[in-house]
């Protein structure tokens, strides 16, 4: 299994090279895109010194906390948003013909996917983090390196969870798209500015929250202003990150033996 | 012990029925009814080690489902299944060691891949030794002449040649067992030879197992000795290629060249089936009439230059079956 994830690496490293020119648009691309938001997030602070307590630097430190993390769901688990195109037009069958389990073979479809957007991200975050003044130990770096995983869990388990709908609905691309737009907007500010409901469902329902708002409010040693929850609650992310892909592994797993197929 | 047994296996389809209109399609979100279309519908065989079966039926009989319930793709609805002693679709990973799948409709390789990338991530899966991998990759390439476009991208290959690094994508790994769908469709005549030999040696030389599903009767004719047909999800037939020619073909035609213009010839016992210039084509039965007395017949009243006896070919006698349903006694083994 190793020896065949190695491999995955090294044909998108040579197809990479060899679409040299599709690569670096796309990292541009990825460049422009959050520093866009992050542009925007400056604009609003211009007018607001601080948003519900929350000052520009440590927004940047929350933004880049999440984009980290997406970024590195991204590298790794991007394939899984293909699959309701694979299933609907019956390019799923291949994967139940190998000898591994399909969903390791899903997030090893060779592909132009390469990590320029975590490493981005993890610059980012670095610069953010000093910014932000945060007092870095390695205690720190191994308690973001944790929260970024979780991070990465929770996108991974909520995609995957779409994704496995699709064994028995048709078309999932209307909430796929619902859900991403929540994740993008909704990650952006402290999510104590919201209302009740949206701060509902950022936290225990898609937990998005998990991904920035908890965590960053530990680092930067921050009272929650959204639920009143005391700072640590940020360090739950791991295990909200492992448990969501569990849970969405399993709901996967009885997919499978919903999967019809196509006809032709 | 078979190789692989089917017991009573059956597949049905569920898919929510759409009613027309706006208020139709309301009402399907929240009472939706479904619609079953059965699949297989009972199906039982056995097949051993080594046989070469050609698996056939017309549109929409079941064929391709079978196939996937053996992979373990699908689940079965009912019934048994068991490959090599195991049930594909609960061990689905150990049964993927023992297989390997063709689909001429739909391509296994990796679309933006030149075709050897294919092969090492096969390699890589399957953790096929280096040199085993060598060895066979070589002797891939050769017989299936696909030394000119191994670094060509897959979507770049026509069919034929992609068709030809599908089956050395399904055969790298040394499977005992190979399914076959349809995996000579639209290909030329040199192509489809090229695998034909390339399957009907792999079979001999290896003992593979095959289990060949196609719309080419002449594939089944020239690579099985078994065929198992289904119609509507069953078994009609299954048994030796020479059985079902014998049940069903019992009609031979005799083909007379007459020396010269001949009008309205006739023999008694046969039937005049066609004439062409100096060509007529007799039909009869070989139940009821004896060759030699149609010949000397047909000698004594004209003057014959040729003489020929035709039997009937395997697609005559499927043709025949598919629209006139199935006459022999049901499926016996
Ligand atoms: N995924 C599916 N959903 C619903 N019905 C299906 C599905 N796959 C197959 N069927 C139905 O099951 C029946 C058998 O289909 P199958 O593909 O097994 O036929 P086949 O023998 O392979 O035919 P062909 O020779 O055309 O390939 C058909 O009536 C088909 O419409
Ligand atoms: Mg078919």
């Amino acid at each position: 299994m190793l020896a065949a994830y190695v491999q995955y690496w090294k044909i998108n490293l040579l197809t990479m090279l060899e679409y040299r020119a599709d690569f670096f648009m796309w990292f541009a691309f990825t460049i422009v895109y959050h520093g866009t938001a992050l542009a925007a997030l400056a604009v609003t602070m211009l007018r607001f010194p601080s948003m519900n307590g929350w000052s520009l630097r440590e927004m940047f430190f929350l933004y880049a906390l999440w984009m980290t993390a997406h970024e590195l769901h991204n590298a790794l688990f991007f394939n899984v948003t293909y699959v309701p195109e694979y299933i609907r037009e019956g390019r799923f069958d291949r994967f139940f013909v190998r000898p591994f389990d399909t969903l390791f073979q899903v997030l090893t479809v060779p592909s132009r996917t390469f990590p320029d957007g975590f490493i981005l991200g993890l610059v980012t975050l670095a610069i953010a983090t000093h910014v932000a003044g945060i007092h870095v130990t390695p205690l720190t770096v191994l308690t973001i390196a944790a929260v970024l995983c979780g991070g990465a869990g929770i996108d991974l388990g909520i995609s995957l969870f779409v994704a496995a709908l699709s064994f028995w609905l048709i078309r999932v691309d209307t909430l796929r798209w619902i859900v991403m737009s929540l994740e993008q907007d909704f990650t952006r500010y402290p999510i104590s500015i919201y209302t009740r409901g949206v701060r509902i469902v950022l936290a225990y329902v898609l937990p998005f929250a998990f991904m920035n708002y908890f965590p960053a409010s530990y680092f930067l040693g921050k009272h929650d202003a959204a639920f009143g929850l005391s700072p640590e609650v940020g360090l739950l992310t791991p295990l909200i990150g492992l448990l969501w892909t569990a849970f969405s592994y399993a709901f996967w797993n009885i997919g499978l033996r919903h999967y019809q197929g196509t006809g032709s | 012990m078979p190789l692989i047994v089917t017991r009573d296996l059956r597949k049905v389809f569920r898919s929510a029925k759409r009613s027309p209109g706006a208020l139709g399609a309301l009402r399907g979100l929240f009472s939706p009814v479904y619609e079953d279309r059965v699949a297989v519908a009972g199906l039982s065989m056995e097949i051993e080690r080594g046989e070469f079966i050609g698996y056939i039926g017309p549109n929409g009989a079941g064929k391709s489902t079978t196939i996937k319930m053996l992979t373990g793709i699908l689940v079965p609805s009912g019934g048994e299944i068991e490959v090599a002693g195991i049930v594909p679709h609960r061990k689905r990973r150990e049964n993927a060691r023992n297989i390997g799948v063709v689909f001429g409709q739909r391509t296994q390789l990796y679309w933006d891949l030149p075709l050897v990338d294919s092969f090492e991530l096969l390699r890589a899966i399957y953790g096929i030794p280096q040199d085993r991998y060598r060895r066979s990759l070589d002797a891939f390439v050769e017989l299936l002449e696909m030394g000119d476009f191994l670094r060509t991208p897959v979507r770049q290959l026509s069919l034929g040649q992609r068709m030809r690094g599908d089956f050395a994508a399904a055969m790298l790994h040394e499977p005992p067992i190979l399914y076959l769908d349809e995996p000579t469709i639209g290909l030329d005549v040199v192509a489809k030879e090229a695998i034909r030999t390339f399957v009907a040696r792999v079979n001999r030389e290896q003992g593979t197992t095959i289990v060949l599903t196609t719309h080419d009767l002449a594939d089944v004719e020239r690579l099985c000795r078994r065929i198992v047909l289904i119609d509507h999800g069953r078994a009609i037939f299954d048994g030796p290629i020479e059985r079902i020619k014998n049940e069903y073909g019992r009609e031979r035609t005799l083909v007379v060249r007459f020396t010269e213009t001949t009008s309205a010839p006739a023999i008694p016992g046969a039937r005049l089936e066609s004439l062409e210039g100096l060509t007529a084509r007799f039909v009869f039965d070989r139940a009821t009439q004896r060759v030699d007395r149609l010949v000397r017949e047909v000698s004594d009243r004209y003057s014959v230059e040729d003489i020929a006896i035709e039997e009937p070919e395997l697609e005559g006698i499927i043709r025949h079956i598919y629209t006139q349903g199935y006459a022999g006694e049901e499926r016996s083994a």
